[in-house]
Order: C-alpha cells, then sequence, then structure tokens
C-alpha cells in the first residue's frame, strides 16, 4: 500500500487558486504532451487571430485576439521551455495518476448521457447515469444502488422541475402527460 | 433615506430573508462537503435561477457564498481536509486541535471570527464602495483595461503556482470570451467557419466545466478514502479567547478586506496571507503554529470572512471581479439585466444596499448554523464520494442544458471539464480563465475605445498613461508583475530566502 499514499495527495489536485496544485519542480506523466498541445493550439489560435482584421488597425475586430493569442503562445512556450528541463517524477504514471481507468469510465459515461438525452429523455438517462456510475463507485448491492440513484433522481427532478422550473427533454417518458393526470387527479381530489 | 430602505429589504420581506438563510445553510454545508465547492455550487445554480427575478437569485446567490466560505473549516478542523479552498489555511492548526480533543472549542472560535471577519468585510464594503465608484466615474477606459489585466495577472501572481501558467489561463479566458461575433463590427473571432460557434461560448457552460466536472472527475482519485468518524457533541465558543484575540482579529480582517478587494484575488489567497501574518507577529502563541495554535485559526478565518465584503468592493463599483466566485455573481447580474460597474451605483443604488443587507443578513445565519446542528453536520460529511460524484456531474449536466436548453452547452460543458481536469493536474489555476471570459468583453471595449479616442497613436495612448497618475500607477503594477518573473528577480528572491 506504501507506493499507493501518493493517490491521496490532495496537494497535487489543485482545488484553488492559492494552490493550484501540479507539482513545481517535476515532470508528472504526460504533461509534456499536455503542454506540447497548448503550444499548438496556442499557434493555430494566433494565425486565427491574424485572419480577423490583421494589422489593419490598432482597434480592429482582431486586435485584442492577436495580443490574446500571442501572449498565449509566449506564456505557454515558456512552460514547454521550462517543463521540458524538468526531472520526471518517478512515482508516477499516466494510468494511475492522471488519467485512471475510473477517470476514463466516467467521462465516456458523460459522453454517453450526451447522445442519449435528446432521444431517450431525462428521467430515463438520468436514471441509466445514476445506476451505472453509483454502482461502478461505490461496489455496493443492487438493492442499495436502486435506492440511492433513483432516490436522489427523484428528488433532483421534483425540485428542478417544481422549484426552479428546469425543463429537460420529455424524450420516451409521457411526462408533460403525466403531470397533467396528476393535476387532475388533485383537482378532482379537491 | 432611500439607501437605508434598500438596506432594509431584505428583512422585511420573508421570502427573501428565507432564501437568505436556505442559501447560508446550503452554503455551509457545500463548503463543508470536500469536494463541493462554492464556485462550483454558485456556477451550477446561476443557470436553475435565471428565470428568477433578480432579488432572490441574488439572496440565495450570496447566502451560498457566505456559508461556503465558512463551512469549509469544519472539515478542516475535524478531517484535516479543507472543504473550501479558503479553509487550506485553517487545517495546519484547527485539526491538531481536534486531535487534542478541543474540536467544540476550535469550530465555536472559528464560527465566531468569522462573523466577525465577514462583519469588518460588510462594513468596509459599506463605507468604501460609494467612495471607490465616485472615483471609477472617472476612470478612463484605458483604466479599466489596465485594471482588468491587473486582476488576472494578481490571480497568479499572489498564489503558490507558477505565474505564467496563470497568465496563459488568464488569456485563455479573454480568447473564450472573445469568440462569436465581434459587437462592434460583426466579424467572426474564433468561429473556425463552424455556424455554431457564431453566438459565442456560453460563459455558463465554461464555468459549470471548470468548477464543477473537473472538480468531480479530481475527486475520482479520492472514491475510496474512508469517512473518519470524529466524537464531537457540543460547540463551544470561548469568549475569553475572542476577547483576547480582538487585536490580531482586527489585524487579520483587514489583510482579508484588502486582499478581497484586490481584483482577481479571494478568501484562499487572503486566509494564507493573514496566517503568514499572524505567524510573523504573535509572539507567545498559545501553542507553536502547527500544532494547534488559537491564533492559526483566528487568523485565517476572520480573513477569508471579511475577503468576501472585500471581493464585492471592485465587482459592484468597477464591474471588476474579486474572486471566482464575484466573477460567477457578475455573470448572474449581467443575466438579469444588470451592469455592474460605478454607473450601477449611481443609477440604481437600491442594488447595491440590497446586496449589502443581504451580506449582513447572511452573517448572521451563518452565526447561527455555525453554532447548532453538529449531530447532523457529522451525518452529511460522511456521504460517500461513490454517490456525491455522480450528483455532482448529474446537477453539471442539467445546469449546462438549463441555461439555452442546448445540448451544445453540454458538450462545451463536458469539454471544458476534461480540459480543466488536466489543467489542475499540471498545476494551472482554473480562477484566472474564468475572469478572463467574463472580462474579456470589458476589455475589448475599453481598449479599442481607448486607442480609438487617440486616434490610433500608441504613442499619444502611451503618453495618456504616463501623464495620468491612476494609470500610471495601474501600468507600474502590471509591468512589476510581470517584472516577477524574469530570471533577474528570481536570482534576487532567491538570495534572500538564502540569507534567512
Amino acid at each position: 500500500m506504501q507506493d499507493h499514499v501518493h493517490h491521496h495527495d490532495s496537494t497535487r489536485d489543485g482545488s484553488s487558486d492559492a494552490t493550484p496544485g501540479g507539482i513545481v519542480d517535476k515532470r508528472r506523466p504526460g504533461e509534456l504532451v499536455f503542454t506540447a498541445c497548448l503550444v499548438i493550439f496556442s499557434g493555430v489560435l494566433l494565425w486565427n487571430a491574424y485572419g480577423i482584421s490583421g494589422f489593419e488597425a490598432l482597434s480592429g475586430a482582431g486586435s485584442v485576439p492577436m495580443a490574446t493569442a500571442a501572449v498565449m503562445l509566449i506564456s505557454v512556450a515558456i512552460v514547454f521551455w521550462r517543463t521540458v528541463k524538468l526531472s520526471k517524477t518517478e512515482d508516477e504514471t499516466v494510468m494511475e495518476d492522471i488519467t485512471p481507468p475510473l477517470v476514463i469510465i466516467l467521462a465516456l459515461f458523460l459522453v454517453a448521457y450526451g447522445v442519449l438525452l435528446k432521444p431517450l429523455g431525462f428521467l430515463p438517462t438520468s436514471a441509466l447515469f445514476l445506476i451505472a456510475s453509483i454502482k461502478l463507485l461505490s461496489k455496493r448491492s443492487w438493492g442499495f444502488t436502486l435506492l440511492v440513484s433513483l432516490g436522489s433522481l427523484l428528488a433532483i427532478y421534483l425540485v428542478f422541475r417544481i422549484v426552479f422550473t428546469v425543463l429537460m427533454p420529455a424524450g420516451i417518458v409521457p411526462e408533460a402527460e403525466a403531470l397533467q393526470l396528476l393535476r387532475n387527479l388533485f383537482k378532482g381530489g379537491a | 433615506m432611500d439607501a437605508f430602505m434598500a438596506f432594509l429589504t431584505i428583512f422585511t420581506h420573508p421570502e427573501l430573508l428565507v432564501l437568505v438563510g436556505v442559501g447560508t445553510f446550503a452554503g455551509v454545508y457545500v463548503g463543508a462537503i470536500p469536494g463541493l465547492s462554492v464556485t462550483m455550487a454558485v456556477s451550477i445554480l446561476i443557470s436553475f435561477t435565471f428565470s428568477w427575478d433578480v432579488l432572490p437569485a441574488i439572496s440565495l446567490m450570496i447566502g451560498i457564498y457566505m456559508g461556503g466560505v465558512y463551512g469549509g473549516s469544519r472539515t478542516a478542523i475535524l478531517l484535516n481536509i479543507p472543504g473550501a479552498p479558503s479553509a487550506i489555511a485553517t487545517a495546519m492548526d484547527g485539526y491538531p486541535m481536534a486531535q487534542r480533543g478541543e474540536a467544540g472549542e476550535a469550530i465555536g472560535t472559528t464560527t465566531v471570527m468569522s462573523f466577525f471577519g465577514g462583519l469588518v468585510g460588510i462594513v468596509v464594503l459599506a463605507v468604501l464602495a460609494p467612495v471607490v465608484s465616485d472615483f471609477a466615474l472617472k476612470f478612463q477606459p484605458r483604466d479599466y483595461m489596465l485594471l482588468a489585466v491587473l486582476g488576472i495577472l494578481l490571480v497568479g501572481s499572489l498564489s503558490s503556482g507558477s505565474l505564467v501558467k496563470g497568465i496563459f489561463a488568464g488569456a485563455l479566458g479573454i480568447a473564450i470570451g472573445a469568440v462569436g461575433m465581434d459587437p462592434l463590427t460583426f466579424t467572426e473571432r474564433f468561429t473556425f467557419d463552424i455556424p455554431l460557434m457564431r453566438g459565442g461560448i456560453n460563459f455558463i457552460a465554461v464555468m459549470i466545466g471548470m468548477f464543477g466536472v473537473s472538480e468531480a472527475l479530481m475527486q475520482l482519485h479520492h472514491v475510496d478514502t474512508p469517512a473518519i468518524r470524529q466524537k464531537i457533541n457540543r460547540i463551544v465558543p470561548s469568549f475569553g479567547t475572542i476577547r483576547k484575540h480582538l487585536p490580531l482579529s482586527l489585524q487579520t480582517s483587514t489583510i482579508g478586506v484588502l486582499i478581497g478587494a484586490l481584483p482577481g484575488t479571494g478568501g484562499d489567497i487572503a486566509a494564507l496571507m493573514a496566517y503568514d501574518h499572524a505567524k510573523r507577529v504573535t509572539k507567545n502563541p498559545s501553542r507553536p503554529f502547527g500544532e494547534g495554535a488559537i491564533e492559526g485559526l483566528v487568523a485565517p478565518e476572520t480573513a477569508n470572512n471579511a475577503a468576501v465584503g472585500g471581493a464585492f468592493i471592485p465587482m459592484m463599483t468597477l464591474g471588476i471581479p474579486g474572486d471566482a466566485v464575484t466573477a460567477i455573481m457578475i455573470g448572474a447580474l449581467f443575466i438579469h439585466g444588470l451592469n455592474p460597474g460605478p454607473m450601477l451605483m449611481v443609477e440604481q443604488p437600491d442594488m447595491f444596499w440590497f446586496i449589502v443587507g443581504a451580506l449582513v443578513m447572511a452573517n448572521f445565519f451563518m452565526l447561527l448554523f455555525g453554532l447548532t446542528g453538529i449531530k447532523l453536520f457529522t451525518k452529511i460529511v460522511e456521504m460517500p464520494r461513490a454517490v456525491l460524484i455522480p450528483l455532482i456531474l448529474l446537477l453539471s449536466i442539467v445546469g449546462a442544458y438549463a441555461v439555452n436548453n442546448s445540448i451544445t452547452d453540454v458538450y462545451w460543458m463536458l469539454g471544458f471539464g476534461v480540459f480543466g481536469y488536466f489543467m489542475r493536474h499540471y498545476g494551472y489555476p482554473l480562477g484566472p480563465v474564468i475572469l478572463g471570459v467574463i472580462l474579456s468583453r470589458l476589455l475589448d471595449d475599453n481598449w479599442r475605445r481607448a486607442i480609438i479616442s487617440e486616434r490610433e497613436d500608441l504613442g499619444r495612448f502611451f503618453h495618456g498613461i504616463v501623464t495620468s497618475p491612476l494609470s500610471l500607477v495601474l501600468f507600474i503594477a502590471v509591468i512589476l508583475i510581470f517584472a516577477s518573473q524574469t530570471p533577474l528577480w528570481t536570482k534576487f528572491r532567491k538570495k534572500e530566502t538564502a540569507s534567512k
């Protein structure tokens, strides 16, 4: 277990602006690739910004974008230069410390959520998402998983649908009809 | 008199009062639960309250803000896990106190001190904001531009990370804010000829992604960390201790307000600086710092709550956010058709006084909830991350979707969530990104106004800066921050620390 202690080292997480995370004098796995991507991205952005209005006027639509992209490129180039010179952290790997399987799976769940939201509707998609991820993360029984996921989904639905009146895609659930039915029921009762 | 009536609005409207109360209560728990942050809560909340009237929406958010800054201290003391960034310094002496069985006293002192700090911050806000806004009416466009740049730079320079990364993050934010049609010339900017991007990137999606999704993904690393049960039955504020530390708390509150009022810097930085100050000025701490010194609790807790009032000063008077949460609040005010800045204080002073009233109320609620409910608290904090993380993710999606009923926003949010996740891993601060997004328009507009008024002449522009005392001060501040990054300065600093 000793070698896994650093997994709980929250100082590397970057929880605030006062302590932005990372490791100051070491290069973490994947850091160089990430920085290189940022350099390329900033370069593309600068090229794109130049295309907006070029050097035609200081007050042109492209001036601030160009200045901004230039600042991005210069700053991230400095970061890249510094990162290259740093020595690697000894106890970290990409698959363990940067993108462990759990993170990748949850990220894929989120993409799947986005894809299914429109066709399937809010309630079924959210139910699937919560059940799958709570089961995966908690490793508890199906009873616990179903109770917690459906219970909290119901609470979220009631709060946001009724208090905040947020409209989510209904999809295959005849939500409006159900609510109308409920209203009629209460009217009939009163 | 009108100002006074506006100040009283919150006290005479039960529904607003309830919302501040609910907000503060929720804030204390949001702040306390590791993995939930105030920035996260407020950014998700904007999307849900944007159909509300402005007063209820603001009441709720102010409550959450005030409560959240305080709430982080409890988990810092009990579990050595700061529930919120502003409580990082609190853990250093709070947890050792809890280990000695003084958790009740630590929480009691923290609560009263937070209340005190909060009050100092609000008083300073009420006194200074009108003065600053009068002064701000004389600001030239170039001053606004310089202030915006300064705000973004300050986050990077006062934090413990690398300034270059902070500068990159801020510039990235400005670029994100510029995406879409230029409002003046209707040229497309950074749209890459994709029709969907002409409308720009919804800043709420960026915020929820950066502070909601990325944080939740980060928490996945700690999903197996077991909750530690702490025995604590009663919260006891020790009034003797509080009286004894009044002078220190006044100093650290002042530090808090000042740091909070600097554009770009908030409670987390204020707390660390106040802790540092306490360490330097306290000759005989109750125990050595780091081993349960009560001074080590007083300083950060007064400072971070004082910073709340401080952060509202540049936000209300200049339209420049004091920290990430106020950046989000500015976004909320925009959505409700208000335009924070000196004109807001002239045209709608009621709004300002209403906010001051709401802050006062939130501060009292914080005291109330801070001294009660410890049983419920220990239950809620034990909520397993395995349940919490999926719920945060679900709320983030609902929040991003709800703003425009658009699935595109959900994808932007996810994209920025993943991107923010990597930024955290590699030590890039996220606050400057949000500051940049919010300030992008202000920066762009004021630069163009400034340079047009100087007939597109850069020489005249600099002449203008050098001949106006205010612009000159701002300009020098910006230059100094940059200079602090040059090798020469680093060498100087190293020498200094070596000689210590």
